[in-house]
C-alpha cells in the first residue's frame, strides 16, 4: 500500500475560473490525512482552493486501506466525486457527510462555487487491489497474488495494450509504438477514441511511476525523449515478462484498421 | 500452491486419475489445487521395500498461451534449480521432477510433475488447530533453522508464510514452495513481483520494479518470520490491525512510515514478543541487524539462560519453577527434545565406517604450543566461496560448536561461541564417532575436535565437527565424552 495522490490544477480548469496559485500534487500514505478549502491562519489546509465561495475549512481527505474517504464538512453543499472513466459514474457527498468511502481509482473532486463554476481537483488511488485471473474462489487472503494489480478495464490498461501489441502479435520483438502511434491505433475505440496525445502520455506515466513502480532506466537523465522511450520499453518488457498483459488482452483493442492508419500516421 | 498465469476458464482444474503413473511413483489421492498447480499424493509403485510416500505437484500448461507456459516452466525451474543445490531437514525436499509426454491426454502432456517429500499438514492449519506455547517455540525455532540455513547458502524464500511451513507426520517442520526463492547475488536477488500480502515487508510496496523484478533481501524473509512468531503465539493473528489484508497492508505501511506503533498481542510470551519485534523492524536497515542465524543464536542463549532451573532437591523431587521463565523455559526444552528427534534421523548418514573425509592431511603446526597445553591447533574452514573470502565475521557467516558430539547438532545442542573460516581453535583430542554431520556442500564426516573456548565461556570446551576445518592434526583420541545435559 502505497498511498493516494492528490492533483491540483493550476487554474480553475473548465469554465475558465480564474487561476488560483500553482498547481499542487500531494501524497499520502495509508492513515494520513489532508484538509481542503479556503484555509487561513487559524484555519490551515493541506489543500489550499482560493474561492471566496468555498468554505475555509471545505473537507477533508483520509486515506484508508486502498482507497479513501471523504468528510465534507460544509453546512450546505454537496460535493461531487466524478468518476472520469466512469461513462458519468459519480458520487455525491452530502453536507457534514463524514469519511464517505471512494471506490474509484481515478476521481475528480467537484465543489460547487458562485454560479456555474467549479473548483475541482484529482485524486488517484493506485493501491486498488484486482484478483489473479486463476483465482478460484474462496480464501484469498492467504494467496500468493502478482503485487502490481491493474484494472483491465481502466483507460490506461487500454494504453498498455495498445503498447503491448507488436510483441504480443510477434510482429515486432522490438518496435513499441509513439504515442501518436498509440492515439491512431485507439481511434476506432468507444472509450478510447478520444484520447489525446497528452493523455495517452500521461496514462504512461501513471502506469509506469503509479502503478508498476518502475526503476530508473539504468541511471543519467540523457534527452527527455530517449527518457520516455526507455520507459516505454520497460512497461512493455515488464508487462509482458510478468504476465500483466497476456494474447487475450488483444480483444480489448478496436480492430485494426489495416495498412492505410500507419501511412497517416507517419505522413502526419 | 499458487501462482502466476491461469487456466482457461475458471474450472477448478480436474483431478489427476487415481493410479497415474509419474516416474516410479503413483497418483493415490489428491491434496490441493491451486490455480495452475495441483498437488496429489502419490505413493512408490511396485513392491518391496518401495519408499516413502510423497507429494506430486503437477504445474499444468495446457490451456496457456505460450507466454505464461513459459511462466509456469520458468516457477518450476526455479523450485527445481533450488532442489537440486539445496539440502537440509528443514527444508522439502525435491526427489525428482518429471516432464509428462502424453500426447493423448491434452491436460497432461507438457506438465512438469515435481516429486517432493510428502508432508502431513501445513503449518496453517495446525494453527487453525491451535497450538500451544511449547510448541509453538518448537515450530518457530525449527523454522528459523531452515531460514538460517536457506540464507548461509545465499538463497531468499521469497513466500515464507505459514501455508508454505509444512509439517511432517512426526511433527518436525519443512519449508516448502520454493517457486520463488531467489539466489542472491551480492546482497539481494531478484524475483518476480509477486507474494502474499500479510507477509510482504513494509519496503515492498514501494520498491521499484526493474527489468528481472524487484529486488529483495533476507530481511524480506525475517519480516514474514516476524508476522509468523506473532501468528503462533496468537491464534493465528497477524500483528497488523485490520479486517482484511488490504488494510493490514495498510496498517503495516503505517507504522513503517511512523505514524503507528507496534501492537502484540499480549498473548504472545516476552522473549518471542521481543525476537518478533526484532523481525518486524520497520526498514530492511534495521531489520538486516537480525539474521536467521543471530535469531537462533538467541533462542539458543534464552534456552541456556534458564537452563540451572529446575533444581534437583535433596527429596530427588524436581522443583518447579514458577512465572515468565519457567515458561519460557518449558516452551524452549521442549523445542529442543522435539528438534533433536527430528534432526537425529535427518542428519543421519548411513555411512558408519571410519571417518575419511576428503582434505589434505597436515602434520601438528609447529605453533601448537600458543595456548598452553593444547594438543594441536586447527583453522576453522568454511565451505561457502562467500563465506571463506570476509573477515568481518558477518554473523551470517559463523559457524557453531556443539556441547555434546553425541547428541543430534541442532540448536539446543550449541554454545553461544561462534566461530569464522580462517579462525585458529586450540584443539585437545579428536572423537572418531559422534554424530554424522554433512556440510553444505554434501561432505560427511562424524569426525569431531574438542576445542578450547576464549576465557570468560560458560564452558571451557566444545566440539567442531571435522567437516568444518580441512586440518588433521596428530592428536589423540578423546575419551568418550559423558552425555552432556
Amino acid at each position: 500500500m502505497s498511498g493516494i495522490v492528490i492533483y491540483l490544477p493550476q487554474a480553475g480548469g473548465d469554465a475558465g475560473g480564474e487561476p488560483y496559485g500553482d498547481a499542487v500534487t500531494l501524497r499520502l500514505g495509508p492513515g494520513e490525512a489532508a484538509r481542503f478549502g479556503r484555509g487561513s491562519a487559524t484555519t490551515p489546509v493541506e489543500l489550499r482552493l482560493a474561492d471566496a465561495a468555498i468554505s475555509r475549512l471545505a473537507g477533508e481527505i483520509r486515506v484508508t486501506d486502498d482507497h479513501w474517504q471523504l468528510t465534507n464538512h460544509s453546512a450546505t453543499q454537496s460535493y461531487l466525486v466524478e468518476n472520469p472513466e466512469g461513462a458519468g459514474e459519480y458520487l455525491r457527498v452530502p453536507p457534514r457527510r463524514a469519511g464517505a468511502p471512494i471506490p474509484f481509482e481515478f476521481s475528480r473532486v467537484v465543489l460547487p462555487t458562485r454560479g456555474s463554476a467549479t473548483v475541482a481537483f484529482q485524486v488517484f488511488a493506485p493501491d486498488h487491489v484486482y484478483l489473479d485471473p486463476d483465482g478460484v474462489g474462496g480464501q484469498w487472503g492467504s494467496r500468493t497474488v502478482t503485487a502490481y494489480s491493474l484494472d483491465e478495464t481502466a483507460t490506461y490498461f487500454l494504453v498498455l495494450v495498445a503498447l503491448c501489441e507488436p510483441r504480443l502479435r510477434d510482429e515486432s520483438p522490438v518496435a513499441v509504438p509513439t504515442t501518436p502511434q498509440i492515439v491512431e491505433r485507439l481511434r476506432g475505440h468507444a472509450a478510447g477514441g478520444r484520447l489525446t496525445a497528452r493523455a495517452v502520455s500521461s496514462h504512461i506515466d501513471y502506469l509506469a511511476e503509479e502503478k508498476m513502480r518502475i526503476g530508473d532506466p539504468a541511471g543519467c537523465e540523457p534527452r527527455r525523449e530517449a527518457r520516455r522511450n526507455g520507459k516505454r520499453e520497460a512497461i512493455v518488457g515488464l508487462a509482458l515478462r510478468f504476465g500483466l498483459v497476456r494474447e487475450e488482452h488483444l480483444a480489448l483493442l478496436p480492430p485494426r484498421a489495416g495498412v492505410g492508419a500507419q501511412d497517416r500516421e507517419t505522413a502526419g | 500452491m499458487q501462482g502466476p498465469g491461469e487456466i482457461s476458464g475458471s474450472d477448478p482444474v480436474e483431478p489427476i486419475p487415481r493410479g497415474y503413473r509419474v516416474g516410479g511413483w503413483e497418483v493415490t489421492e489428491p491434496i490441493a489445487a491451486g490455480g495452475w498447480a495441483t498437488v496429489h499424493a502419490g505413493r512408490p509403485v511396485g513392491e518391496g521395500p518401495g519408499g516413502d510416500d510423497v507429494a506430486l505437484k503437477f504445474l499444468l500448461t495446457e490451456g496457456l498461451a505460450p507466454r505464461q507456459a513459459r511462466m509456469v516452466a520458468e516457477t518450476a525451474r526455479r523450485e527445481v534449480e533450488f532442489g537440486r543445490r539445496t539440502r537440509h531437514p528443514r527444508l522439502i525436499r525435491l526427489l525428482d521432477s518429471v516432464v509428462l509426454g502424453e500426447p493423448d491426454h491434452p491436460l497432461l502432456d507438457g506438465a512438469i510433475v515435481l516429486v517432493m517429500e510428502r508432508a502431513e499438514r501445513s503449518l496453517r492449519n495446525r494453527l487453525d488447530a491451535g497450538v500451544t506455547g511449547a510448541e509453538g517455540a518448537r515450530l518457530i525455532t525449527e523454522v528459523c533453522e531452515g531460514l538460517a540455513f536457506l540464507h548461509r547458502a545465499g538463497w531468499v524464500h521469497g513466500d515464507l508464510k505459514p501455508d508454505n511451513v509444512l509439517l511432517m507426520a512426526d511433527g518436525s517442520v519443512r519449508l516448502s514452495d520454493f517457486g520463488l526463492a531467489t539466489e542472491l547475488t551480492g546482497t539481494h536477488g531478484y524475483a518476480p513481483p509477486m507474494g502474499t500480502f500479510d507477509y510482504l515487508p513494509p519496503e515492498r510496496w514501494k520498491a521499484p520494479l526493474g527489468e528481472q523484478g524487484v529486488r529483495v533481501r533476507p530481511s524480506a524473509d525475517i519480516w514474514a518470520l516476524g508476522i509468523m512468531i506473532h501468528e503462533v503465539f496468537a491464534s493465528g493473528a497477524s500483528p497488523f490491525p485490520g479486517a482484511t489484508p488490504m488494510s493490514r497492508a495498510a496498517a503495516t505501511q503505517e507504522y513503517a512510515d511512523g505514524r503507528a506503533p507496534l501492537r502484540m498481542d499480549n498473548a504472545v510470551p516476552p522473549f518471542w514478543r521481543a525476537l518478533a519485534a526484532d523481525c518486524l523492524a520497520p526498514t530492511h536497515a534495521a531489520r538486516a541487524a537480525h539474521t536467521a542465524e543471530s535469531l537462533l543464536a538467541r533462542i539458543a542463549a534464552a534456552r541456556q539462560d534458564t537452563e540451572p532451573e529446575p533444581v534437583e532437591e535433596a527429596g530427588g523431587t524436581t522443583r518447579p519453577t514458577a512465572g515468565r521463565r519457567g515458561r519460557i523455559r518449558a516452551a524452549l526444552l521442549a523445542a529442543a527434545v522435539c528438534g533433536a528427534v527430528a534432526a537425529g534421523w535427518s542428519y543421519a548418514v548411513r555411512d558408519g565406517g571410519p571417518a575419511a573425509p576428503a582434505g589434505s592431511r597436515e602434520p601438528a603446526t609447529a605453533s601448537a604450543g600458543t595456548v598452553a597445553d593444547a594438543a594441536g591447533r586447527i583453522r576453522v574452514f568454511n565451505t561457502e566461496q562467500r563465506c571463506a573470502g570476509r573477515t568481518d565475521r558477518n554473523p551470517e557467516c559463523s559457524l557453531g560448536l556443539a556441547i555434546d558430539p553425541l547428541r543430534p547438532y541442532t540448536i539446543d545442542n550449541v554454545v553461544p561461541t561462534r566461530v569464522w573460516h580462517g579462525d585458529v581453535l586450540a584443539v585437545d583430542c579428536r572423537l572418531p564417532h559422534g554424530v554424522p554431520i554433512i556440510d553444505e556442500v554434501g561432505v560427511g564426516s562424524e569426525e569431531w575436535f574438542r576445542v578450547r573456548l576464549p576465557l570468560g565461556s560458560a564452558r571451557s570446551t566444545a566440539w567442531l565437527p571435522a567437516v568444518r576445518t580441512k586440518d588433521r592434526p596428530e592428536i589423540p583420541q578423546c575419551p568418550r565424552p559423558t552425555p552432556v545435559r
